[in-house]
């Protein structure tokens, strides 16, 4: 499907939970699929029935899909009619963000959550309840399945349009969970599955794959490498690990870093000047964090965390993000620094910072040198191009102080330069509005 | 400012009676639904005499037993509220007695309560001192949560159609549960605990009135409204079930687990509650609602589970619940009772129970079930006929533990020539 307007595009994502109970009389593994089964099938026949309601977040809608009953809205409204009603946006944690950006990966779309629910009441018909007892040796098998189903339409769809597919997504991600459980049960363990959402390039666009829960990236090499296969993407670098997970727009990071906090900001214009960028997700570190007062020593830690959160959020690594210790525990253990420097103080420039992604990521990485400051606009060239094909965030250091660059906005003519810079010092909380002003961006 | 009573003209006149009769300390239960700092007394209802220690002291367990199986015949807002006792007994004793009589009752009943206490929810109970032969009424309460609480003056007001006018809301539920039973006999909890994840689904569930949710503290002022046989209005309520909580780390080793059978609850309840304004808060309606809804439920599983099967070879059992029969109250306008009624037992008896239990008196052409469409899938029961479908475990069964109320079963079994009328709600 062509889109022609981007920011006509609006997602809707549907949550929900299904319990998933049967009784096992034997675990042998034939009877444990045969029972799986029959218990699936019911899970769909009861999205297909007329209890499922869905119910949109945040509004008074609520709509029963089988059985065309729409509550404060009608099925052939327009999608955009949903937004309308959305009464507050819930904003980022950390403050709010600026509407509109235009992203080249984010897909500038609106994000519009709804619930799935079951209704347990009914007018009729009824049975008068029965209870039946069971009492033998045997196996019961509870777990609950987590379903997340998003569809992008154009603003101008209908809300039946999308109900319908809604519907068809949940009932096929059923089917998926299913295979995904029998796939891979060994004897009578089973692990329950888990949906996750990727942003794709154009014009894929957003896909649900459903993952065994609990297993970790490596052991699932076969089917990221089918997926790759089946989706016509080059294997050199990853987009189904876990970390590449698309993050809904409307939704908290639990970590509470701030992501990405440029993209609240303009760029600047220079005479046949471009923009270079770095691409992807990283999260902003900085002092203070982590109830760490590295205040006036921490800046190279910092931006060498911000570094690693790059390489970790992209999917490279699955290491989390390392703390001050952590850093210096892997320069003694390179050899660089004496066993005493874990727990000081001790500022640390580019060549450490090169150690430790090497030491504890296995990242190669270049260092520049310049002698002046000044020196810097002359490597315009190659800061360009480093982001245009590496797309990593740049550590720079020298003396005393420590930044990391984030992009630069470049003339090939007049050779003027702007960098975007990404600040360490500041001292804060993840208010993004203060971030943005307070603190200059462009030097 | 101590609570409020404010209690019906026929309970005053109730009380009057038993002051005349003469008889005895009497005790009873006050039932009926608080509020803010107000309490609306509706019933009053004497002990049963217990033939084996009539005249002798008061016997706690007596009536607190008493008290959880009333508690059992009170739909969703209402409760029992306190304890009285009419005797001319000194009034410092009575007090110290009737502190003891108030803690057992409420202490057993909340024991058996399968649903969560709020915050707003009241915990003060009464216990009400009426003087025979001065007609002089001490009216104190308790903090239940209290242990230590002292005795708290209250005052008493009589007024009459405290039992009219209130807003009854109601639904049909639909249950469809599947719970393990424990691997060994020994652990009864954790046949609790299935239950359990059901219960909080129902409380955490959404409520839509009219097919809308409503803000918590607005007003239920309008609703799909019908009607049942007697003409008394009924606000349809509709419950919306949450998916279940997600579990964050469900390890895989969690998923498969041993177990000594299973128990499936399959059909329909009919659940409803009374709130005693002419507009409630939504939020209000939603809790009793609900509570109401668990507890018939909890309750009459809960039975059936803890009961052993009638015979060691048997494997599997399959047997309808109790069903629930309403009965209206004839001081009130819109207020019922219930009572389960088991295949073996006839409306009679269930009218003979609910005079014992609760001293009251009900209008001949009064009581009705709330009927079911006639359905016909082939393995589910219909209601009229349940005695095909019923094992007889339950001869022996708990609904009356202690033996000396088990004259009354047979009291009411002699009576059995005297049918009520029925009437059944019509199919809508």
């Amino acid at each position: 499907m062509v889109v022609a307007e981007p920011t006509t595009l609006i997602i809707f994502r549907v949550k929900g939970s299904l319990e998933l109970r049967c009784h096992l009389d034997s675990t042998e593994t034939s009877h444990i699929q045969k029972v799986l089964s029959r218990t699936f099938e019911n899970l769909r026949a009861q999205i297909k029935s007329e209890s499922c309601v869905f119910t949109v977040c945040n509004t008074p809608v609520i709509i029963w899909p089988n059985k065309d009953v729409y509550e404060d809205i009608t099925p052939d409204s327009p999608c955009e009619d949903v937004l309308q009603r959305i009464q507050s946006d819930e904003p980022e944690s950390g403050g709010k963000r600026a509407t509109k950006k235009k992203g080249k990966k984010d897909l500038s779309a609106s994000v519009i959550s709804l619930r799935l629910m079951m209704e347990v009441t009914k007018p009729g018909p009824l049975s008068a309840p029965v209870i039946s007892k069971t009492v033998q040796k045997s196996h019961f098998l509870s777990a609950t399945l987590p379903l997340d189903c998003a569809v992008r339409t154009h603003s101008k769809d209908t809300i039946k349009d999308v109900c319908d597919r809604l519907l068809e997504a949940l009932t096929q991600q059923l089917c998926e969970m299913e295979k995904v459980m029998l796939q891979h049960m060994k004897g009578s363990t089973l692990l329950t599955a888990e949906p996750l959402h990727f942003l794709l390039p154009e014009p894929k666009g957003l896909v649900t794959v459903v993952f065994p829960a609990g297993v970790p990236d490596k052991e699932l090499e076969a089917q990221r490498r089918e997926l790759h296969q089946r989706f016509k993407l080059p294997n050199d670098r990853p987009y189904f690990r876990r970390a590449n997970a698309y993050h809904f727009p409307n939704e908290h990071y639990k970590d509470g870093y701030l992501r990405n906090p440029h993209h609240a900001l303009t760029h600047p214009t220079l005479e046949n000047g471009k923009v270079f960028m770095v691409q992807g997700i990283y999260s902003y570190h900085h002092y203070m964090q982590d109830r760490m007062d590295d205040n006036g020593w921490g800046c190279a830690y910092r931006s060498l965390q911000t570094i690693c959160s790059w390489f970790q959020q992209q999917g490279y690594v699955e290491q989390p993000v390392p703390s001050h210790k952590e850093i210096q525990q892997a320069l003694v253990d390179v050899g660089d620094k004496q066993a005493n420097f874990v727990g000081s103080r001790q500022w640390i420039g580019s060549i450490e910072v090169q150690a430790v992604l090497n030491h504890l990521l296995g990242i190669t990485s270049k260092i520049m040198f310049v002698s002046q400051g000044s020196e810097l606009a002359s490597k315009g060239r190659e800061l360009a191009n480093h982001f245009l094909t590496e797309g990593t965030p740049i550590m720079i250091g020298g003396g005393v102080l420590a930044h990391t660059i984030l992009g630069v906005a470049w003339s090939e003519s007049t050779g003027q330069i702007r960098y975007l810079i990404l600040d360490p010092h500041y001292t804060g909380s993840e208010d993004l509005q203060v971030i943005t002003e307070k603190v200059p961006a462009c030097t | 400012m101590g609570r409020v009573y404010i209690v019906d003209e026929d309970v005053e006149e109730y009380l009057s009676k038993l002051c005349s009769q003469q008889a005895g300390p009497v005790t009873g239960l006050l039932i009926g639904q608080s509020s803010g700092q107000r309490d609306f007394v509706v019933i009053a209802a004497p002990t049963p005499k217990d033939e084996e220690s009539a005249g002798k002291t008061v016997d706690k367990e007596w009536v607190s037993e008493h008290a959880r199986q009333v508690s059992r015949m009170l739909l969703g807002g209402l409760t029992v509220l306190g304890v009285f006792m009419i005797t001319d007994a000194d009034a410092k004793d009575t007090i110290t007695t009737l502190r003891q009589l108030v803690f057992a009752v409420e202490n057993l009943i909340s024991s058996e309560q399968k649903w969560s206490p709020a915050e707003d929810d009241v915990t003060d109970c009464v216990t009400l001192h009426v003087n025979p032969k001065t007609r002089k009424t001490v009216c104190r309460t308790f903090d239940i949560k209290d242990p230590k609480s002292a005795a708290k003056p209250a005052d008493l007001k009589y007024q009459s159609g405290v039992g009219s006018c209130w807003t009854t809301v109601s639904c049909w539920l639909n249950v469809d549960l599947l719970i393990p039973l424990p691997d060994s006999r020994a652990s009864k909890e954790n046949s609790q605990k299935g239950l359990q994840v059901w219960t909080r689904q129902i409380e955490n569930a959404v409520c839509l009135i009219d097919g809308k949710k409503l803000p918590e503290d607005s007003e239920l002022t309008s609703g799909q409204v019908v009607y049942d046989e007697l003409h008394r209005p009924l606000m349809q309520c509709r419950i919306l079930l949450l998916s279940a909580v997600r579990q964050e780390e469900q390890r895989s080793a969690d998923v498969v687990q041993p177990c000594g059978g299973s128990v499936t609850v399959r059909g329909a309840v009919h659940c409803r509650a009374f709130l005693h304004t002419h507009k409630p808060k939504v939020k209000l309606a939603e809790k009793l609602l609900k509570r109401d809804a668990i507890s018939t439920v909890a309750t009459r599983v809960q039975m059936l589970l803890d009961e052993p099967l009638a015979s060691e070879e048997q494997i599997k059992d399959e047997f309808c619940l109790p069903r629930r029969i309403f009965c209206p109250l004839k001081s009130s306008g819109s207020l019922y009772v219930c009572d389960y009624q088991f295949s073996d037992e006839g409306l009679s008896e269930i009218v003979d129970r609910l005079k014992e239990m609760l001293g009251c008196s009900f209008p001949a052409c009064g009581i009705y079930l709330p009927s079911f469409n006639r359905t016909t899938p082939h393995s589910l029961p219909l209601t009229d006929s349940y005695c095909h479908m019923c094992v007889n475990v339950f001869c022996s069964f708990v609904f009356f533990l202690p033996s000396g109320l088990g004259a009354f079963m047979a009291a009411a079994a002699a009576l059995l020539a005297t049918a009520a009328s029925m009437m059944y709600y019509s199919d809508m």
